[in-house]
């Protein structure tokens, strides 16, 4: 993001933060942007050579984050911690209550049995073991989720949902008849947001016969959603076509002389068509497309059964 | 008609590569008008006292960074720029690579040290669990830091911050989804008294509108809102961000123009769909 940090050429490989992206890397990013597009044209050797690296890679990382984060600290650094400081007049603090050691690595066991209860199912699925931690997981969750989630998702948003239709900065009630100081929009807002939400719960009514006024407020109510979805699809295409311009724009940055092929222009010089020609993006991509030509050219006339 | 309701979407992706690819080449910037949550950002952030304790949460991963690290990015410069610590937290497991590459440049920008002005506490896994966890003890969540290995006692940012989010001034989140914006609004923002603000991406930005302004005071939504915002930042920082500002300046016209290509072919559709119908109809009567 700060060109004057990146104002070095690249070199072949390094690992050093802040420094400029290297030319291995440029052209791996090429290579595995452009295969996992080549996709689009139909399924292929490449697109499945970026998969499957994407998912080894990616299980790695995650396998390592986890381990990192989740067994290493947590379990193995923590009790050898505290074993090492057992009899040294250390306390510890936990829940705001003062504890020594030995407590605290008692404390630290019991999720690591059970832990390992979960994993008995392994050597024997129909164990009673994995039960009681999965209890335990699904009353904590649900205890977790039941208070805030009520609280931010239901009793806030009741108590939002029930505002003036007048904006309080403008005119109150007192005054309705000063329709002149009415913010209008707002107002006209907030009995679209009233009608909308009332017929779109009156769509989930089930308990009462349709009658025509029901099935008047449940179109309403179906308007609404379709409304609401729409406009959730409108963000969705957003975000997709905002990671194509990003691929786009990573791309583009690796058709600088840097990474080309073509020897480095002159001091003084400017990088010529043929340093774009021979950069990593157009070499990669004029390869997968022609590596794809030839196949569909060897298959024409081939049945396809 | 048969053959246009066989047509090979294949070339509706061709031509939408070749439209953003051309636009982005001509490069067209165009300055973006305010928006009202965005601004409340801005405000939000504008409104804290310096030396401020602002807890930064990460929590995106490679396949959002294109709509969430432009706001990450001037999220970090306007709070280093206004001389408020940051504790960053991260509840993806890829995340914490892109808060110290991020750091590591724009700290040096303000001079901020490590330890005293910022901080990485690194990826805690669990989810709401872990969300809950920082919030009921910070200590408990984070007993040292990710970069240095430091105690949380002897670190100086964290000196006055304790248990029950005690000392954080404000909680930011770069919400990706799931766990994101709305876990910590259930878990934090419920429960402690800490005025929350959000960058979201596209995705998730329609969930957010409900909790505005009461819960989430004020939110970036998707690739608009961070060009929007980076245009406020850079004014600020006078050009820190000009680089981010204008490449999504470009972005964001390319985004507009390709989205006026995905109206038309729904338009399209729709109008083959209806002959279509009508010629059923009138085949059958």
């Amino acid at each position: 993001m700060i060109l004057g940090l990146q104002n070095v050429a690249p070199s072949f490989f390094t690992l050093v933060p802040g420094a400029p992206n290297d030319i291995l890397g440029a052209w791996l990013v090429c290579f595995f942007t452009l295969a996992v597009f080549s996709f689009l044209y139909r399924d292929n050797p490449f697109y499945k050579t970026a998969e499957h690296v994407f998912v080894g890679l990616g299980t790695a990382y995650f396998a390592l984050q986890y381990y990192e984060e989740g067994i290493w600290g947590p379990v193995v650094e923590y009790l050898g911690d505290r074993s090492a400081d057992m009899g040294a007049g250390v306390h510890y603090s936990l829940g705001g209550m003062d504890i020594d050691p030995g407590i605290a690595i008692g404390l630290r066991i019991i999720p690591l049995l059970l832990g390992l209860m979960l994993l008995w199912r392994l050597f024997s699925p129909s164990s009673w073991a994995p039960r009681w931690p999965l209890a335990i997981m699904v009353g904590v969750y649900a205890a977790l989720k039941m208070t805030g989630e009520t609280q931010s998702k239901l009793v806030v948003l009741i108590a939002d949902a029930m505002t003036p239709i007048t904006d309080p900065d403008k005119v109150g009630w007192s005054e309705w008849t000063n329709i002149e100081q009415w913010n209008v929009f707002f107002t006209f807002s907030k009995i679209v947001f009233f009608v909308g939400l009332f017929c779109a719960l009156g769509h989930f009514l089930f308990t009462y016969k349709r009658t025509r006024l029901l099935a008047g407020v449940s179109r309403i109510g179906v308007i609404t959603l379709m409304i609401t979805f729409g406009s959730m699809f409108g963000f969705t295409v957003l975000g997709r076509i905002a990671l194509l311009i990003e691929r786009v724009d990573a791309l583009d940055g690796y058709k600088q002389a840097e990474y080309s092929l073509a020897a480095a222009p002159a001091a003084g010089d400017s990088a010529n068509w043929m340093h774009a020609a021979l950069s990593p993006p157009l070499i990669i991509g004029g390869i997968i497309v022609l590596m794809l030509a030839l196949g569909a050219m060897s298959r024409r006339g081939k049945s396809t059964a | 008609m048969a053959a246009i309701q066989d047509f090979d979407r294949r070339w509706i992706f061709l031509v939408m590569g070749v439209l953003v690819t051309t636009l982005y080449a001509l490069g067209i910037a165009k300055e973006l008008t305010r928006s009202e949550y965005v601004d409340s950002y801005y405000a939000t952030i504008e409104a804290l006292p310096e030396g401020s304790v602002v807890m930064l949460s990460a929590d995106f991963d490679p396949a959002s960074a294109a709509e969430l690290l432009p706001a990450y990015t001037a999220t970090i410069h306007h709070l280093l720029k206004r001389r408020l610590k940051v504790i960053n937290v991260a509840t993806w497991p890829a995340a914490p690579p892109y808060t110290r590459g991020e750091f590591n440049q724009i700290a040096p920008l303000y001079d901020a040290v490590y330890g005293e002005a910022w901080v990485s506490m690194g990826f805690l896994p669990g989810d709401d669990v872990a969300m809950g966890n920082i919030g009921q003890s910070m200590r408990s969540a984070f007993p040292e830091d990710d970069v240095t290995d430091t105690p949380y006692d002897e670190l100086p940012i964290l000196a006055d911050v304790g248990d029950n989010m005690e000392g954080i001034d404000l909680l930011i989140t770069m919400s990706a989804g799931y766990p994101g914006i709305l876990e910590w609004i259930a878990q934090v923002g419920g429960r402690y008294d800490v005025p929350i603000l959000a960058a979201t991406t596209a995705v998730q930005t329609p969930d957010l509108f409900a909790f505005y302004p009461t819960q989430c005071v004020g939110f970036l939504g998707a690739a608009t809102g961070a060009t929007r915002y980076l245009q406020l930042v850079d004014e600020l920082t006078e050009g820190a961000v000009e680089e981010p500002k204008l490449k999504n300046q470009k972005r964001m016209m390319v985004q507009s123009w390709a989205h006026m290509f995905m109206i038309a072919l729904i338009v399209i559709g729709n109008v083959i769909y209806f002959m279509g119908r009508s010629r059923e109809r009138r085949a059958t009567a």
